[in-house]
């Protein structure tokens, strides 16, 4: 086996490895060693009740940064700023990667282009369509006849199915279509330095607000070619309508986005974000042949600029749809595969370790460091709610009477419900804050869905145990065993 | 760096902090061990978990007063033997030396206090002289030693009625059986098996009247239902018989015991009698056995028995032949 091929296979392993090492160690001692396992599990306990406590503070002040920076008139701010650094000559290109969403999935998105504050003339959009999707040509013509004229360039491409060297990713189909764009503002003669990328999922609708604050960002940050720009993804588009255990997901997960804006030194790009054409176009755009582009095309620009890149929290919001479908499993399969393709991030850390191999100037401890808190993020995101549901009450239960006679048998229960009771008053915190981001109820939605919203809370400890570290561990262990994850794109609706 | 990035560093590191200082006091009382400020050490101790029925009561623990109401954990004990007392007002106390061991924990979480003015209410209106209670239906039946009729009540006193009128006399203690379909009672002292049916209108099974019949000689020993619902099974110091639940039936003795005063127990479920008997072994003495008598329709003699019975002839002892 080639040199390459086998250190990328131990960094797949690496991952999948450590979670099921740490979860079978703890069973066994659970099982074998209840009194040493009971001090882990406490231990852990004990520091998730901390990192819980430590990760809600962080929540409540994004909370108090998004809503102290979501009414500032960013056009007064990036005006102001203007002057001297001449925003006129920047103009904002918006690729939106689509496959099998139908014209009224997208035409929402563009109509919150369309009703942005930002100088419409100064934007160019991309409907970015897979040819394999039979009906895109027809969606690109309904929508081009709705949108075209309406911004200062607005095109639909079609991506081919098979190229050579690319997988049927999402980030296959946005390389094509900023290819295609590339060409567009090669004919217009702007500088790639002048424009910022935006790549959005099918179905953000932007902030009326957004593009004035990413300018404003983009003309205030310094050296703004080494940064990407992250929004706050909501998922409010559909959030009245959707089941009561998707709006908790979606909720959760908007959360835990608010909180990574706090850890600007693990902040990594997610989902709908924006950076420098110039960037996109220097590192070679977004990977064709990987499921996470989000988050990869974070870790490319990194190392291109030998760790000296960035993302920079906006404090606006891109709302996205709540993925549920027809019956309460379907729903459940459609969050657990949606989870399972964020958690298949994981493949960043072979990617990342590759490039910290390949670098000669990258420092060893950033390169610790970074290395480190991305296996960190995972292999936690795969064990701790195992941990704690399952794990938890194995030496209780499995103990036998000898166990049960000492303090820490006695000790451990209490303890552990120490634990859920703190989460209590955590979920009672989130609570409070969701209520304080959903949009207005519509006049169709009966009043008592307040009640229902705020009861269906009760849910989370279920949540937790189906979608918490199921869908990670499964794509680790995928990864470790070399099963490839192909790009399922989540159809949100239906 | 921003304001709030440098609010999180603190808060960081003010996590951290918590969770490295406060983990070892966590683990350390988790195991049992307690810190004495004056040596600066931890000294492994024990503790003791009560709950009490009801909650509430005072814990004192070698006469001094713990604060707490139960349910209650006594922490940081050290090992050796404690007196334990809980006191709760209308209740009798509780109390018992308690021997704690370093690292270990003395569970008393079953702990019941019984209150010492009991509630106890009169539920016949008549002189009673002995009762049965069905537990499934909440009634109580009981023969009233003036009209010796059989009279059944629910717990409020109301809906009293006479369910049996018969002229004999049971002596005292009377013992009671339900048959397993719930529709028969069986009344029974030393001499006499009394059949009360308990929904003659609508009950399933066997038609009967109310009998009670001197069926033996011997004293009673115990008797039960088959679960046909329909034969009664007695041990009387003599005999092991059996008979059916009507006025007119005679007796069948199924077997003889050697032993007068012998124990019994009849698995329902199976229809085997297990009784204890004497035998003479091949030395001479005498040994206590236990022996085991199938009464299955199914499976076993019983049924050839109950048909030689019909054709008016002997039983055979599988035990004594």
């Amino acid at each position: 086996m080639d040199r390459a091929i086998k250190i990328r296979r131990t960094l797949e392993i690496i991952p999948g490895a450590l979670s099921w090492g740490i979860i079978l160690f703890l069973i066994t001692l659970a099982l074998f060693k209840p009194v040493a396992g009971a001090v882990v599990i406490i231990a852990f306990d004990f520091y998730w009740i901390i990192r819980t406590a430590y990760l809600t503070t962080l929540l409540v002040m994004a909370y108090h940064k998004l809503f102290r920076e979501r009414d500032r008139d960013w056009t007064a701010e990036y005006l102001s700023v203007g002057q001297k650094k001449d925003w006129q000559r920047l103009y904002h290109l918006v690729i939106f990667p689509a496959y099998n969403e139908e014209p009224q999935t997208l035409r929402p998105s563009l109509e919150a282009l369309v009703g942005s504050l930002y100088d419409k003339e100064k934007m160019i959009v991309v409907m970015a369509f897979e040819e394999r999707d039979r009906n895109c040509r027809d969606t690109a013509e309904i929508l081009e006849n709705e949108f075209k004229g309406r911004f200062f360039g607005y095109q639909s491409s079609f991506h081919p199915d098979g190229l050579s060297g690319e997988g049927r990713t999402k980030g296959a189909n946005a390389t094509w279509a900023a290819k295609k764009a590339r060409e567009f503002i090669d004919s217009r003669g702007i500088d790639y330095k002048d424009v910022i990328v935006s790549c959005f999922d099918a179905d953000t609708c932007a902030d009326k607000n957004y593009f004035a604050c990413l300018t404003y960002h983009f003309l205030t940050s310094g050296n703004p070619h080494q940064a990407s720009y992250q929004p706050i993804p909501v998922y409010n588009n559909n959030i009245w309508q959707a089941p009561s255990f998707a709006r908790i997901v979606e909720i959760t997960s908007s959360f835990c986005q608010m909180i990574e804006s706090m850890r600007l030194e693990k902040f990594v790009t997610f989902s709908s974000h924006s950076m420098s054409f110039k960037t996109l176009v220097d590192i070679g755009y977004w990977p064709v042949d990987m499921v996470s582009d989000d988050s990869v095309i974070y870790w490319k620009a990194y190392l291109h600029f030998k760790g000296d890149y960035r993302v920079i929290p906006l404090y606006t919001t891109v709302s996205m749809d709540v993925a549920y479908s027809s019956s309460f499993f379907k729903t459940i399969v459609k969050q657990y595969k949606q989870k399972r393709r964020w958690a298949w991030g994981v493949e960043n850390f072979p990617f990342l370790m590759q490039g910290f191999l390949r670098d000669r100037e990258i420092s060893v401890i950033k390169k610790i460091r970074r290395g480190f808190h991305l296996l960190e993020s995972h292999v936690t995101w795969a064990v701790w709610a195992i941990i704690i549901v399952l794990i938890g009450p194995l030496p209780i239960f499995f103990g036998g009477a000898f166990f049960n006679q000492m303090a820490i048998g006695y000790n451990l229960p209490k303890i552990t419900g120490l634990l859920f009771n703190f989460t209590l008053i955590t979920s009672f915190t989130w609570i409070i804050l969701s209520r304080t981001i959903l949009p207005a109820r519509p006049k169709e939605i009966s009043w008592t869905k307040n009640v229902l919203m705020v009861a269906e809370w009760v849910l989370v400890p279920f949540i937790i145990l189906v979608l918490g570290s199921t869908p990670a561990l499964d794509a680790q262990t995928r990864l470790m065993l070399g099963r490839y994850m192909l790009f399922n794109p989540t159809v949100k609706r239906g | 760096m921003h304001r709030e990035q440098k609010i999180r560093v603190v808060l960081f590191l003010l996590s951290a902090a918590v969770f490295f200082i406060g983990l070892p006091f966590i683990l350390s009382s988790a195991l049992g061990y307690r810190f004495n400020p004056r040596a600066l050490r931890f000294t492994k101790a024990g503790l003791i978990a009560i709950k009490t029925q009801p909650a509430g009561a005072s814990v004192y623990l070698d006469k001094k007063l713990i604060n707490g109401k139960t349910p209650t954990t006594i922490t940081e004990l050290l090992p050796g033997r404690y007196h334990l007392r809980i006191v709760l007002e209308d209740y009798y106390p509780w109390a018992a030396e308690v021997d704690v061991e370093a690292g270990k924990v003395a569970r008393f979480e079953k702990i019941i206090l019984f209150p010492t003015r009991l509630d106890i209410e009169k539920l016949n209106s008549d002189n009673c002289l002995s009762f049965w209670f069905d537990d499934k239906r909440g009634i109580v039946y009981y023969i009233n030693r003036q009209d010796r009729g059989i009279y059944k009540s629910d717990l409020n006193k109301e809906d009293l009625e006479k369910i049996c009128d018969f002229s004999g006399e049971l002596g005292v203690p009377v013992r009671w059986k339900v048959s397993a379909d719930g529709e028969k009672l069986l009344c029974f002292d030393a001499r006499r098996l009394v059949v009360v049916p308990l929904h003659p209108q609508g009950g399933a099974g066997v038609e009967i009247s109310p009998f009670a019949s001197n069926i033996t000689q011997e004293s009673i020993v115990d008797a039960f239902w088959h679960s046909d619902n329909y034969h009664i099974i007695f041990v009387t110091q003599k005999n092991i018989s059996v008979v059916e639940a009507r006025s007119d039936s005679k007796p069948l003795i199924l077997a003889a015991l050697n032993k007068e005063n012998t124990s019994c127990y009849y698995d329902a479920k199976a229809d085997t009698l297990y009784f204890l008997d004497l035998q003479q072994a091949a030395d001479g003495a005498l040994y206590n056995n236990i022996y085991r008598l199938d009464l299955n329709t199914r499976f076993s003699a019983f049924k050839e028995m109950l048909k030689l019975r019909t054709n008016g002839q002997g039983h055979k002892d599988k035990k004594n032949p």
